[in-house]
Order: C-alpha cells, then structure tokens, then sequence
C-alpha cells in the first residue's frame, strides 16, 4: 500500500502545441499507417510483404500503448502474441510454398557444441522454473533451444507439440478455476504460471527443433516438397 | 476502357487484394486524421485500471501493484465478478521479491516482476482473453508443426 | 468481506440480471439481451439477433465435427474411366480440428460482450481459416493460403486500433456500458472495426478464386463461409449498436 500513498504521478499529462500526449500519439500512429500500409501497396515480393506485416503489427500495439494504463499494458500481450503467432504459420506457409526446406550446406561445429549444452540447457531450465511465468518460460525456453540447436532432434516434436497441448488444457483449468472457484484463486495462479512456463518454453523449444541438425555439426539434406 | 473494367482488372487478380486492401485502411486513416483534427477523437480521463508511477519504488516504472500477498486497490470494470480482485496482483516470484530488496534499480529488467497487476487482468479479469490468445498461439502452432512435418515426409 | 461475496458468486449466473453490477442492455438490432455470462470484466450475453446467429454456427460446427467428406472423383476425357483421390489420412484430421476450433471461434465471437475480445475472436477465425485452407498440398492454394494469410495479419491493425480508440474515447471496453451510454463512439473506430472485419472475413474471395471448393477435403471450407457470414453479421450489431 505504501507505492499508492507515496509520490505517484499520473501518466497522462498534457504535452506539446497544447495537444495532450494522446492526440500526438495518435496522429504519430496514424503517419505511420500511412507509410507502411503504401508501403504494402506498392511492394510486390512475397517475403518483403511478410516483414511488412509484421510491421503493422507493430502499430497496433503502439495504439494500445497510446492508453498508458494497466490494462494497456495486458491489451498489448494478446496483440503481440496474435502477431507473432500468425506470423509463425505464414513464414511456415512460405516456406512450403516456396519449397524453401533445403538446409545451409555449413554448420558452425565447434567442441562446446558437443560438450556444453547439457549443463547450460539444465541451468537455464531451473532458472527458468524459479523465474516462472512468461519470463521463466522464454529463459527456460531458450536453454532448450540451445540443446537441440547443439543436439539435432528426431522425433521430439510430436512430443512437445503434445506437452503444448497439456500447457494449454493447464491454462483452461486455471481459467476456470478463477471464474467459478474464485477462493481457490491462489492454486489458479500457480497452475496458470505453470501452463505459460510449460507453454512458452515448448513452442521456443519446437523453433529450436525445426533449425534441423543432426548433431554431427554438419547438416543433412532434406528432400524438397513434392506437390 | 471504362472506369468499370479497369477498377474489374484490378480486382479481379487475388495478387491485388492486399494492395487495394492497403489503400482502403490509409483512406480510413485519412478519415482518421481528420477526425483527431476536428476534435472528434478526445482521450476519457476516466480510464480502467490506471496506472500510477512512483519513483520511490524499487520496482520502477513497473510496478505493477501493491505487496506481495497483500490486497491492491484496483479499478476494475466489474468488481463484482471478481472477488478476489487484489490478491492476486500482490504476486512476485520468490526471485523478484529477492531483487527489490538487493537493489531499487532493478525495476526496468522483466526478471523482477514476472507477477503484478497484469496477472490479475491476464489471468482473472480479462482472462478469456489470454484463452481466446493461446487458442490462437496453438492454432497457429499446429498449423506450422503440421505443414513442417507434412513437408518432411 | 470478499469471502462472503463469494458465496453468491458461485451460483450459476441465470437470475444475475436483475440487481446486477449490468446495466439494462438494448441492442441496436432486435431487442434486449437474452441472459448474460460473467467471465471477470467480460460479460458475454446473446440477443435474439445473436442466438440465431449461435445456433447458426452450433449447427455447422456439428457437421463439420461428424461429417465424412466425399472423395474427389476426377473423370479421364476422352474415355469412360474416373478414379477417386484419396485424401490422406492426417490432412482430414488437421482440416476437422481446424474447422472445429473455426466454429468454436465463430460462437465466441457472437457471444463476446466486450469490443476487445470480439476482436481477439475474429482474428482467431483468421488464422483457422489460414489453417483450413493451407491443409490442402497444392501449390496454387498454398500461394492463395499465403494471400489470405497476409490480409488477415494486416486486418488485425484496424482491429486492435480499433479496440484500442474504443477504450480510450469511452473509458471502456464492455458492451453492456457502450451500448447503452451518451459517450459516442468516434466513426474513426467504428470504421476500423469494420475493414479490420472485411480483412478477417476476406477468405470466401480466396475460397472462390483458388477454387479450393473443388480440393479434396472440401466441406471443411463450408466453415469457411459460415464464420466469415456470421462475424460479418455480428460486426454489423455492434457497430449499430454502439
């Protein structure tokens, strides 16, 4: 309670030529519609339009942003995740359309590839489970990133596309709990955290396995699409 | 050529219809701009779940509210469907609780505060949102694992 | 104090109605909400206009769920001779799970009672039908899939910054408050819902033009058309109605 009583300034205030800080931002949102939407217009490589886009989303989130309270601040999260969840289908989409699933003919291979992501994976893990929450799942994430980079996988996927599952069936129940359970709010939280830990690190981690590498530092040829 | 059948030959390749898409929003925006111009568009004082910015804090700027397993004074939009509202706010990980007291300046890194008022409007309040996010976020997942493990074979 | 609001709380929100934190929601479109769904700040409600639009979506969202889609039967020219395309096996299960999760979409699109999360709906139905249509292994559709699949991404700006000049102007986000309150709701936003919605619903144009119809595994796509129709016709209730 104390940070409510002490010294606490409010957010918006009023800025230049008289405007307050919203409409600024807003006309500054706005230009940048209109650069990036023509520039949308007038592009006409496939992948170009996909970075594009992921510009746009960007905007988006500025306008929430524009709001500068709380709940801005938890509207921007389903944003961004919407972009970039979107974003990982279509890169996908282009891929397979583009037939673009030969790997780079080099791997970096170096010793600690072989020796090191064990030790570094498991540290990043607890790291990551004592973080908890998005953080913990992104930090947790990465180590398993890292570890299949280093190691190249088989058919891990499907596992922990089926973990995923589990994570989101986790978040429901939480959900659930909050809505009708209210007084159990508390064991909620924790399963909540716990499903975007699990959440968040296996869909890092599934980035991590599709880079595809056998583990003997060098690559291995995947044969194109056929239609 | 009539204006008819040029605006048809523009329309009538799918390649186009980002492009005339594109220039439909930057009319919008256009409306958009005058509308902020005329005063149209003017920003409600009274907003939901306002945040406040106080420099004394060791997690500033994002502090995120109130004491850890503490009641938080919150503005929620129906206070009523949440009767917990405040608890759950006051949730900092054991680690963020350890880096307040270490130092007051560890406020900008995310590490401190993985809680805070956003995961009472994340997960309690506004929680069909983050469902209705993650459906999306596997959605789009399964159909990328799907398309990638089709083009495997 | 907060415990013993709980009790009441627990009970099922049929008769939450009357002396509820809610004010008296009209609709533009057909009459008064039927009941109301408290998830937190989200209060989900159905009017008479919107329950036929959830039956609607319930109805095919079955279908889709139980029917067995045709083979493709290709005909030779020239000859007597017509074969069937098998359609593989996983293709027909994605294509089930993604048109399901569009139905389920579609009915919480209807049943949002909250500008920000109808938003968050209709891109969902965007990326389902991303997902529907990029199940088919064709080059041509995939090019198609690639299309759709931009505009659906764009289309999410004027949703968002739709939603967002919602909450900035008014105050709020619920339905039930901008309903009924003075605080107009500028054009600007109502006009970016409405493209944001026509980009998100783009997908029957793409539909018809790969001729993705005639594909294997076509009755899915009948989901397709279904959501992007009934969001549309629910973009129009709100748009009216604020």
């Amino acid at each position: 309670m104390t940070a409510m009583t002490a010294a606490v300034t409010s957010v918006s205030v009023t800025g230049a030529f008289g405007l307050s800080d919203f409409t600024i931002g807003i006309i500054g949102a706005i230009v940048c519609i209109f650069i990036s939407f023509y520039a949308l217009m007038r592009e006409t490589d496939d992948l170009h339009r996909l970075l594009l886009t992921d510009l746009i989303e960007v905007i988006a989130l500025i306008a929430i942003a524009l709001l500068g309270t709380d709940l801005a601040e938890a509207l921007i999260l389903p944003g961004l995740v919407v972009g970039v969840a979107e974003l990982t289908a279509m890169s996908q989409i282009y891929t397979v359309k583009e037939k673009l699933v030969r790997e780079p003919d080099s791997f970096l291979d170096i010793e600690i590839m072989h020796t090191a992501p064990a030790i570094i994976a498991v540290g990043m893990l607890i790291y990551g489970i004592i973080l908890s929450g998005f953080t913990g799942g992104a930090v947790a994430g990465l180590g398993m990133l890292f570890y299949f980079v280093c190691r190249g996988t088989d058919e891990k996927t499907e596992i922990l596309e089926t973990i995923s599952g589990y994570a989101w069936v986790m978040w429901v129940i939480a959900f659930m709990i909050f809505m009708i359970l209210p007084a159990y709010w508390f064991f909620a939280l924790m399963l909540a955290g716990a499903g975007i830990l699990a959440k968040v690190a296996i869909k890092i981690s599934i980035l991590g396995t599709m880079r595809k590498n056998d583990g003997n530092g060098g690559s291995r040829q995947i044969g194109g699409g056929n239609d | 050529m009539t204006i008819i059948r040029k605006v048809s030959r523009i329309l009538q390749n799918h390649n186009n219809l980002t492009a005339v898409y594109a220039l439909v929003v930057i009319i919008v925006a256009a409306i958009g701009l005058i509308s902020v111009a005329v005063g149209d568009i003017t920003f409600e004082k009274n907003q939901l779940y306002p945040k406040t910015i106080n420099p004394d804090s060791p997690l500033n700027p994002y502090d995120r509210g109130g004491e850890p397993f503490a009641l938080a004074d919150i503005k929620a939009q129906y206070p009523d469907n949440s009767p917990n509202l405040g608890y759950i706010t006051g949730y900092l990980s054991p680690l963020a609780i350890l880096l307040t007291k270490i130092s007051p300046h560890l406020g900008t890194t995310i590490v401190a505060h993985p809680g805070g008022i956003l995961d009472e409007i994340l997960y309690s309040t506004r929680g069909l949102d983050t469902i209705v996010e993650t459906s999306i976020l596997f959605v789009a997942f399964t159909t990328a694992m799907f398309l990638y493990r089709r083009d495997e074979e | 104090m907060i415990n013993t609001v709980c009790d009441e709380m627990c009970l099922p929100p049929t008769d939450m109605l009357y002396g509820s934190p809610y004010e008296f929601l009209e609709t533009g479109i057909e009459g008064q909400a039927l009941f109301n769904l408290p998830f937190g700040d989200i209060v989900n409600f159905l009017t008479p206009y919107t329950a036929v639009l959830f039956i609607f979506a319930l109805t095919f969202t079955i279908i889709a769920a139980i029917s067995k889609p045709e083979r493709q039967v290709d005909t030779v020219f020239g000859g007597d001779a017509c074969y069937t395309k098998d359609i593989p096996q996983d293709t027909l299960r994605f294509q089930r799970f993604m048109a399901i999760a569009c139905g389920l979409a579609t009915m919480g699109g209807i049943m949002a009672g909250d500008v920000f999360n109808f938003t968050l709906f209709t891109a969902f139905i965007g990326i389902t039908n991303i997902g529907i249509v990029a199940a088919v292994k064709n080059k041509h559709i995939l090019d198609n899939a690639f299309e759709y699949g931009l505009l659906a991404m764009i289309g999410t700006l004027p949703l968002f910054v739709g939603a967002a000049l919602v909450l900035a102007t008014t105050g709020t986000l619920s339905m039930w408050g901008l309903f009924n309150s003075s605080a107009a709701v500028p054009l600007f936003a109502k006009l970016l819902l409405v493209i944001g919605v026509i980009a998100e619903g783009m997908a029957p144009v793409f539909v018809a033009k790969a001729e993705i119809t005639r594909a294997p595994g076509a009755p899915f796509i009948l989901m397709v058309h279904v959501s992007s129709l009934l969001i549309f016709l629910r973009m129009i209730e709100i748009v009216i109605s604020v």
